[in-house]
């Protein structure tokens, strides 16, 4: 890792300018091969699952209709696995079910045939029969624990109860309770969220195979080293037997984070015993019913605070629904409570996060990442707060916002990279926001007056996210990264951080371009492949531009730096050069591994230290016309100020920042997953409504550039997730303005909203006047 | 649930209307499933969503999509007579529409988006037969005639005594929808449209209003209300109806349209939205469809 003052780029090279993509010329002729465009290879067969139909049951048999000619459909159930565990976190989710459901669409059989009409016929002469046992299927009934429907692996959760993971984090008073007392205003509040689906385009699939060499998986994936490790693990396998190769992606959201394991292991079985190819590719029903979503989270907060509005005390339980297994939980869990106190100045914290099991899917990684769940509360909770105090919310937050020298809730000084004030600022001043409040108020008065229906609004959310890994992640991970020399003074880059259509690999060129002076087109970027690249750890977390860039940066600068070392000594064109260093020494390549900065100390422990080396600081401003006879809400402007560090590719990252907003904005308004009896009632991109082009609001966005002085590219910091946080709660504080109804209760359908405004759905906030 | 079949159904086309009667009435003799492929915008859903089918029940699919007999757009006098197989993009277009009909004009750039817009048609919004559809809320608000043919001779079908129950219909299964009939009402008279659906674009209704009335004097002559998404059927409001043709519009006031709009629906809770809110809505669409008018 190099110090900051030699972090100037060497040559005025390509960071900061929007090139056209790598990726893009393929995407848009069509050329581009996703894993179900890729040629059939000799003998290959369809791979097809066959799922519980309840949330919870015992499996008494499994029947094969004897009058279905099974002759060439290949059966596997978990008598197959050689070890039936999806490796992850706890080792309590099993590969296929055995004895047990835990979830509805919990695979338990597996077919392959080569004739796919065949393969559907087959799924219909499995007969399943299971004993109904009574379901968990929510967080209240799940926290209360009369029904455990988990059980605690080794070494996790809270034996004889469905707590899966819990938390504490405390700052400065220990008892916050005779704190609060002695605060001047205390407000109370509960707030929640809902499930969420990543409705990436292209739905999860994978191509299997095995050789001689072992087992080989090509997919539709995030992070190919998961994978890796979950087939090593359910085969009983050496690592060096294990293949695994990201096709290209569709998209991901942190969809395709953990989920395509278990996926991989489906598709390996059913290779393995037919010996043949077997690809398995799930329809958009499929998908949206059996992997994973973002978590469902209820945050109750108490805040004190003193007469003039500056912020004493933080009280708040955080509760997430894990979903019958544990997946990624733990981590999403702790990364919520990490962004739960907001941007907000807090001398005493009392939170504790707490996740449970239900006999629902696993819920897993999404964009942000627990994130926009607890940010959603701290945001809706400030907007009530300035509300009871009778001032406006951004005079609130501005007050108690967080600057450089404070500390975060966990005790982490904020030295460098805050840029939180900045962006606040020019949220108010690029959207007008003091003038439109009173023009839309005036306005909002006229139309009343005549008996128009429709009315404005404007608010704002400003909040930050974690860059990297939470804590001591990035230091146990230590991910590499590394980039040869090739003929001709060409480089390749070779790391394991995909591109899923976010632009990892236009980025990382730009990147490696400007450490050591060769031209884009001159950086090959290597197929994401576990038995080609280092690991990198996964593409998630906002750390592929701000961690692997920065090694890819180095790698770079290492190769420029011996070939320029070359050409000084012995003369010629840096091609020439570089092709004599080759010769010389048979190969050249720079292997680095991630370093955090030096000061970035974490205490599992205690819970306490730096959270993250930076942060992403952004501030949302919407504007909304909400129709008081339908309750439809047209989110008609969103001003987006974020600050990104440097933008290494402006027209991406403002990419990010937009895509990110909308997604948020899908979650705040349209998207819902209908639940009955454990089941969804719309898996179909029909019924599970997501933003179109024509509901997106025009954006108007500002990238602020505060530089981390240890990202790449002049200070880049990681940006995927940080949209997502913050849309939700601008819509909602300004639907507040403009209705006059105060949600605290995701999603803000019309329905909602028509019965919040009958008083059915009560804001939830209750006051307790100062004594 | 699956679109696997489809490589072993026989896709077929006949020369005219007169063979496809035929066609479709041996098939029906012979008991031979079979299905008239128009758009395939709802077809095709429904072939992804089923169960997978029994080798010996594939249906014989006949591509009715380019029949000349079923296509185009013609007005005579007062009558506009529109081909069953004629598409929603071409209805947007057509002058006659545009200038006597602006009401389908306005239905029709609500459906979907304009890939649906471009293949679906009024035929398959018929014969699909969904309570949700917008085309039949709009063909409804007309009184329309649906002008359906088999091996037995022609015969119109007027709009309120087609559909019987949800996705059920007094059409036979081989009566083939070719044209739907218009009486205009005059060029003076009001239309409305309003679809609130579950976004802009691409969206199944939660409530839509279709409605034409033609004022004189301070009363309503002639009215036709179509509404989806809140009955078994495509909904009338045979008592909002009545309400405007009975009373001067200067006297219907919000109570009134309220209560006949309860008497005439109780909105179902489902997937897509709630009875409560559907309710709430659909009282809000026709207040203001009287508002529009005039009314008080
Ligand atoms: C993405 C999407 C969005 C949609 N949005 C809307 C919307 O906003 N509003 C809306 O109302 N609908 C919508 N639909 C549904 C559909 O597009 C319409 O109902 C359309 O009018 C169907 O017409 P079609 O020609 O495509 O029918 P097809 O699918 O070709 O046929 C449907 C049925 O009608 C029968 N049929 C067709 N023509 C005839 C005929 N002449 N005589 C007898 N039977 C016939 C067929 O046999 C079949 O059973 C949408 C569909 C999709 C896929």
């Amino acid at each position: 890792m190099t110090a900051p003052n030699e972090k100037e780029p060497k040559s005025a090279g390509v960071v900061g300018k929007s090139i056209s993509r790598s990726d893009g010329v393929a995407k848009v002729l069509g050329t581009a091969r996703y894993v179900d465009d890729l040629p059939a290879l000799p003998g290959e067969i369809h791979g097809a699952t066959v799922r519980s139909p309840v949330p919870r049951g015992r499996i008494r048999s499994v029947r094969f209709d004897p009058s279905f000619d099974w002759s060439d459909v290949i059966v596997v159930q978990a008598s197959d696995v050689p070890v039936n565990v999806v490796a992850l976190i706890a080792d309590d989710q099993p590969v296929l079910a055995a004895k047990q459901v835990n979830h509805a669409y919990e695979p338990i059989v597996l077919l392959a045939c080569a004739d796919r009409r065949k393969l559907t016929l087959a799924k219909l002469a499995v007969h399943l029969d299971i004993e109904p046992l009574v379901p968990v299927l929510d967080v209240a009934t799940a926290l209360e624990g009369s029904n455990v429907v988990w059980t605690a692996p080794a070494g996790f959760g809270e034996p004889n109860t469905n707590v899966v993971k819990r938390y504490v984090l405390t700052k400065g008073e220990v008892d916050v309770d005779a704190e609060l007392a002695r605060c001047a205003h205390v407000l109370s509040g509960a707030y929640s969220t809902h499930h969420q689906e990543q409705l990436y385009i292209e739905p999860q699939g994978v191509l299997s195979w095995w050789d001689d060499d072992g087992v080989h998986l090509v997919g539709s994936m995030q992070c190919p080293f998961y994978v890796h490790k979950a087939l090593v693990k359910a085969f009983a396998l050496e690592p060096h037997q294990v293949d695994v190769a990201q096709a290209v992606t569709g998209g991901g959201f942190g969809g395709k984070e953990e989920y395509p394991s278990i996926l991989a292991i489906h598709a390996a079985l059913l290779s393995r015993k037919s010996g043949r190819p077997v690809r398995m590719i799930y329809d958009r029903t499929e998908d949206i019913e059996a992997t994973t979503k973002r978590h469902p989270c209820l945050c109750e907060i108490t805040t004190g605070c003193d007469a003039d509005g500056t912020l004493r005390v933080l009280k708040m339980r955080v509760v997430m629904d894990a979903g019958a297994y544990v997946t990624l939980t733990p981590v999403v869990l702790s990364r919520g409570l990490l962004h739960a106190a907001g941007t907000y100045r807090w001398p005493n914290v009392f939170m504790e996060a707490i996740a449970v099991a239900t006999n629902t899917p696993p819920n897993g990684a999404f964009r942000g990442f627990g994130a926009p769940q607890t940010i959603w509360a701290i945001e809706r909770h400030m907007d009530a707060l300035a509300a009871y105090l009778g001032t406006d919310p951004m005079v609130l937050k501005r007050k108690n916002v967080l600057v450089e020298g404070d500390t975060t809730a966990t005790g982490q000084l904020l030295r460098t990279s805050v840029s939180s004030l900045e962006c606040l600022d020019k949220g108010s001043s690029a959207s007008r926001y003091v003038e439109r409040r009173a023009e839309i108020e005036k306005e909002n008065r006229r139309r009343a007056q005549r008996g128009e229906r429709k009315r404005l609004g404007i608010g704002a959310s400003i909040f930050m996210h974690g860059a990297g890994f939470t804590g001591s992640g990035e230091r146990v991970l230590q991910g590499k990264a590394a980039v040869d020399l090739l003929p001709g003074g060409r480089l390749r880059i070779r790391t394991a951080s995909t591109d899923i259509g976010q632009g990892t690999e236009t980025v990382f060129r730009q990147i490696a371009s400007d450490a050591c002076g060769v031209a884009v087109e001159d950086i090959d970027f290597a197929v994401p492949s576990t038995k080609v690249v280092p690991n990198s750890g996964p593409t998630v977390a906002s750390r592929t531009v701000m961690v692997v860039g920065s090694v890819v940066e180095a790698c770079a600068r290492e190769i420029g730096d011996r070939v320029k070392t070359e050409q000084v000594e012995q003369g010629g064109t840096f091609a020439e050069a570089a092709d004599r260093l080759l010769v010389k020494e048979g190969s050249v390549t720079a292997l680095h591994q991630y370093e955090p900065p030096p000061f970035v100390h974490w205490d599992d422990e205690a819970y306490k230290g730096d959270a993250y080396p930076c942060f992403a600081w952004m501030c949302d401003v919407a504007e909304v016309e909400v129709d008081l006879d339908t309750f439809e809400t047209d989110v008609k402007k969103l001003y987006l100020i974020g600050d990104v560090g440097k933008a290494i590719h402006p027209t991406m990252c403002k990419g990010q920042l937009e895509g990110g907003s909308l997604q948020a904005m899908g979650w705040a308004l349209f998207e819902e997953v209908v639940w009955k009896d454990g089941l969804i009632q719309n898996p179909r991109m029909t019924n599970y409504i997501i933003p179109t082009a024509l509901d997106a609001p025009v954006f108007d966005t500002t990238l602020v550039e505060c530089p981390f002085p240890y990202g790449p590219g002049g200070g880049a910091k990681g940006i995927g997730e940080l949209p997502m946080d913050g849309g939700a709660p601008a819509i909602a504080a300004a639907v507040e303005h403009a209705t006059g109804i105060a949600v605290h209760h995701l999603p803000l359908t019309p329905e909602r909203l028509f019965e919040a405004s009958l008083g059915r759905l009560s804001p939830t906030s209750t006051f307790h006047p100062a004594a | 649930m699956t679109i696997a079949d489809l490589s072993s159904m026989l896709f077929d086309r006949v020369r005219d209307l007169s063979a496809l009667c035929t066609r479709v009435g041996e098939l029906s003799d012979e008991g031979i499933p079979f299905v008239l492929l128009a758009g395939g915008t709802d077809w095709m859903v429904e072939q992804e969503m089923r169960e997978p089918l029994a080798s010996d029940v594939f249906p014989t699919v006949i591509d009715v999509s380019q029949m000349g007999e079923l296509r185009g757009i013609r007005l005579d006098g007062d009558i506009l007579r529109i081909g069953a197989a004629t598409r929603y993009l071409e209805m947007r277009r057509h002058p006659a529409v545009l200038e006597r009909a602006p009401l389908l004009e306005r239905m029709a750039r609500d459906v979907g988006a304009i890939q649906i817009q471009a293949r679906g048609t009024l035929g398959g919004n018929i014969a699909t037969g969904s309570p949700a559809a917008d085309g039949v809320a709009a063909l409804a608000a007309f009184d329309a005639l649906v002008v359906v043919k088999s091996r037995r001779g022609e015969r119109h079908i007027p709009l309120s005594e087609l559909q019987t129950g949800y996705k059920t219909s007094t059409r036979a299964p081989d009566e083939i929808i070719v044209a739907i009939e218009i009486y205009l009402p005059s060029r003076n008279a009001t239309w409305f449209w309003r679809k609130v659906g579950t976004r802009k674009a691409q969206a199944i209704s939660k409530v839509a209003l279709a409605a034409i009335a033609e004022v004189q004097g301070g009363q309503v002559v002639r009215c036709g209300l179509g509404m989806a998404s809140v009955a078994p059927v495509t909904a009338l409001l045979p008592r909002t109806r009545e309400l405007f043709l009975s009373t001067r519009l200067d006297a219907i006031d919000d109570f009134m349209i309220d209560k006949c709009v309860e008497s005439d629906i109780q909105p179902i809770t489902d997937v897509r939205s709630t009875g409560p809110y559907r309710l709430h809505v659909a009282k809000a669409v026709v207040r203001e469809f009287a508002r529009s008018l005039g009314a008080a």
